[in-house]
């Protein structure tokens, strides 16, 4: 017998893979010079390929579709455990400040360190997410103290002080960026608001190793990110080691978005709108909605880079902007539902 | 012979002292009933020796051993608890928060084994819920519901089960049948049945043992026919009772009372 969650899972699962694959192809042959779907298979194929296209492909579109959707899958799943341990369908990853204490991180570090090893630019990239790591931690930790109260996390506290601690990094990004240098101070801005432009095949090796690590751990507590949605004691009754699986969960996916904000700066509301999105599509066993959700966060980076780079070319906006566009709205959507 | 035992437990709960050097000791395959006024700490008892809450001091044994050298997925094993207001995502289907009941079974936590799914089949069965197990929680009706938590307590397999007042918010058939299941699985399954309960009537008639709680600590303690006294509800409950024996069971019962506290 077919267990039908399931076949609504695997049928929602081919769909929105379809979709990815279709934005790859718009994302590969058009913009600032079109590309047919034979040249495209022809460079990828190693078939009588040119120079040009091999530049076009390998150096330009392909690093950024690769890393937008590296990026979103990490975001979109990211997201979810966020809103699962905490309960709280509104939290977000970047509405909670890890983004902004990864990406403040990063910023301390471009500016201390970068410049003295940048012979070596190589290591740098590969060292950023690290630095984001503690970043990311260290906001983690003061959201968790602030919103503390008596032996648990409130939500509205969580939400409250999260906002805080995001606009108080975001200064200090901001602060720091602005004493940079003019050329470099342009691209911490871009970089900040969240954009994947520069994408190239160090900063999607950067991010790999924290991918390939840290979304198996998270899948596999996929049963747990269930029970979570009972109060405390249940859980605590079932046997659960709350305090422990909580921070195992927490760390892996404040890792994931530290990679995340370290290639491509805080890039929000995909942890937000993700996960509302595949609960929607297969219901909310995170077996299910984890995997799903990392995809449809794919497809919603993916796309939006697709726009970012095409709607004033060829002028580009950053991605972070865009979907900023869309989750505005949508996060004011989930607050009015969340009320009724 | 007790199967818990209480030694000299201490707890507060945020700042202020619930109870102080408290002892109990639980005896194996008897139904005991905690009552007492609200706030008198009966539920942080109750949770205590579930080990929700942790003792500031003194000591909790399961058996023979102390309960904090147990890891916990181990005593969920052993003891199961039902809290008062138990909380779960309303599209969650009830078989599947039964299934819950097996998370400290479970060797591969992706996989009931056969084993897990006829012991969910069990605790339905026993809790009357077989007939809506597909359906969503959020389609069930107060008393339902807390037949449904009761069966995911049971599918833990324990053979302590721990209850916070099972009976509130049900209407009294509802309060009855929920008694009525406790009461099987006690006199069945031989399981040890520590709850806490609002009516006093109620504990009368389906505990063996009562324990009567005021302000921290344990007033008196033993058959409801010793403990369902005029004298003793009057210290315990503030109240002037009047209580006679059911002829139908022979268990005692409050049958009306008057306010001892000045108007």
């Amino acid at each position: 017998m077919i267990n039908p969650e399931r076949f609504r899972y695997v049928r929602i699962l081919f769909i929105t893979i379809l979709f990815i694959f279709i934005m790859i192809y718009i994302s590969l042959t058009s913009g600032t010079f079109d590309l047919t779907i034979r040249e495209v298979f022809n460079t990828l194929l190693r078939l009588n390929s040119s120079p040009e296209h091999d530049a076009v492909i390998f150096d330009f579109r392909l690093p950024r579709i690769l890393l937008a959707g590296l990026v979103g899958f990490a975001l979109g799943i990211a997201g979810a455990v966020v809103q699962g341990i905490t309960r709280n369908g509104l939290a977000d990853p970047g509405i909670l400040g890890i983004n902004a204490g990864a990406g403040a991180a990063i910023v301390v570090f471009m500016f201390f360190f970068q410049y003295q090893i940048s012979d070596t630019g190589w290591q740098a990239i590969m060292i950023q997410p690290l630095f984001g790591l503690i970043g990311g931690i260290v906001a983690t930790t003061l959201i968790y103290f602030f919103s503390w109260k008596a032996g648990r996390i409130e939500p509205q506290r969580l939400l409250l002080s999260g906002i805080a601690i995001s606009s108080g990094f975001g200064a200090f990004t901001v602060f720091l960026s602005l004493k940079m240098k003019a050329t470099d101070f342009e691209m911490a801005t871009v970089w900040i608001s969240g954009s994947v432009y520069n994408a190239n095949w160090h900063y999607i090796l950067s991010i790999f190793p924290w991918l390939f690590l840290l979304i198996p751990i998270i899948f596999r507590k996929a049963y747990l990110l269930d029970l979570f949605q009972l109060e405390e004691t249940s859980l605590k009754n079932l046997g659960v080691s709350v305090e422990k699986e909580q921070s195992i969960l927490l760390l892996s996916s404040v890792g994931l978005v530290s990679a995340c904000v370290s290639v491509s700066g805080s890039i929000g509301f995909i942890g937000l709108m993700s996960p509302h999105i595949a609960k929607q599509l297969v219901g909310i066993k995170h077996r299910y909605a984890l995997p799903i959700s990392g995809i449809i966060g794919a497809l919603l980076v993916i796309t939006s880079d697709y726009i970012a780079k095409s709607i004033f070319s060829p002028i580009e906006l950053p991605v972070g902007i865009v979907i900023s566009i869309v989750g505005v709205p949508y996060f004011l959507y989930l607050l009015i539902k969340v009320k009724k | 012979m007790s199967i818990l035992s209480v030694q000299k437990a201490t707890t507060r709960y945020e700042q202020n002292l619930v109870f102080q050097d408290l002892d109990l000791d639980i005896k194996k395959g008897v139904v005991t009933s905690i009552i007492g006024p609200n706030g008198c700490g009966k539920s942080t008892l109750l949770k205590t020796i579930g080990r929700i809450l942790k003792p500031k001091s003194g000591k909790i044994y399961l058996q023979d051993q102390e309960l904090t050298t147990i890891p916990t997925k181990k005593i969920a094993k052993h003891l199961a608890l039902l809290p008062q207001n138990p909380i779960a995502p309303s599209e969650l289907n009830v078989e599947e928060l039964i299934s819950y009941g097996r998370y400290p079974h479970l060797k591969n936590i992706n996989k009931l084994t056969s084993e897990d799914k006829d012991i969910i089949e069990w605790s339905m069965e026993i809790t009357h819920t077989l007939s809506f197990r597909d359906r969503q929680l959020h389609n069930l009706s107060g008393g339902q519901r807390q037949k449904v938590w009761l069966a995911m307590a049971l599918a833990q397999k324990t053979e302590i089960i721990l209850l916070d007042e099972p009976t509130t918010f049900l209407d009294l058939a509802h309060q009855l049948e929920v008694l009525q299941i406790i009461e099987r699985l006690n006199a069945d399954f031989h399981c040890t049945i520590v709850m806490v309960l609002h009516d006093i009537n109620h504990a009368a008639r389906f505990s063996h043992e009562i324990v009567a709680m005021k302000k921290g600590s344990i007033v008196a303690k033993g058959t409801p026919a010793q403990l369902i006294t005029t004298e003793i509800l009057e210290q315990v409950f503030q109240i002037r009772a009047r209580v006679m024996t059911d002829p139908h069971n022979g268990s005692p019962v409050c049958y009306g009372y008057e306010s001892t506290l000045p108007v």
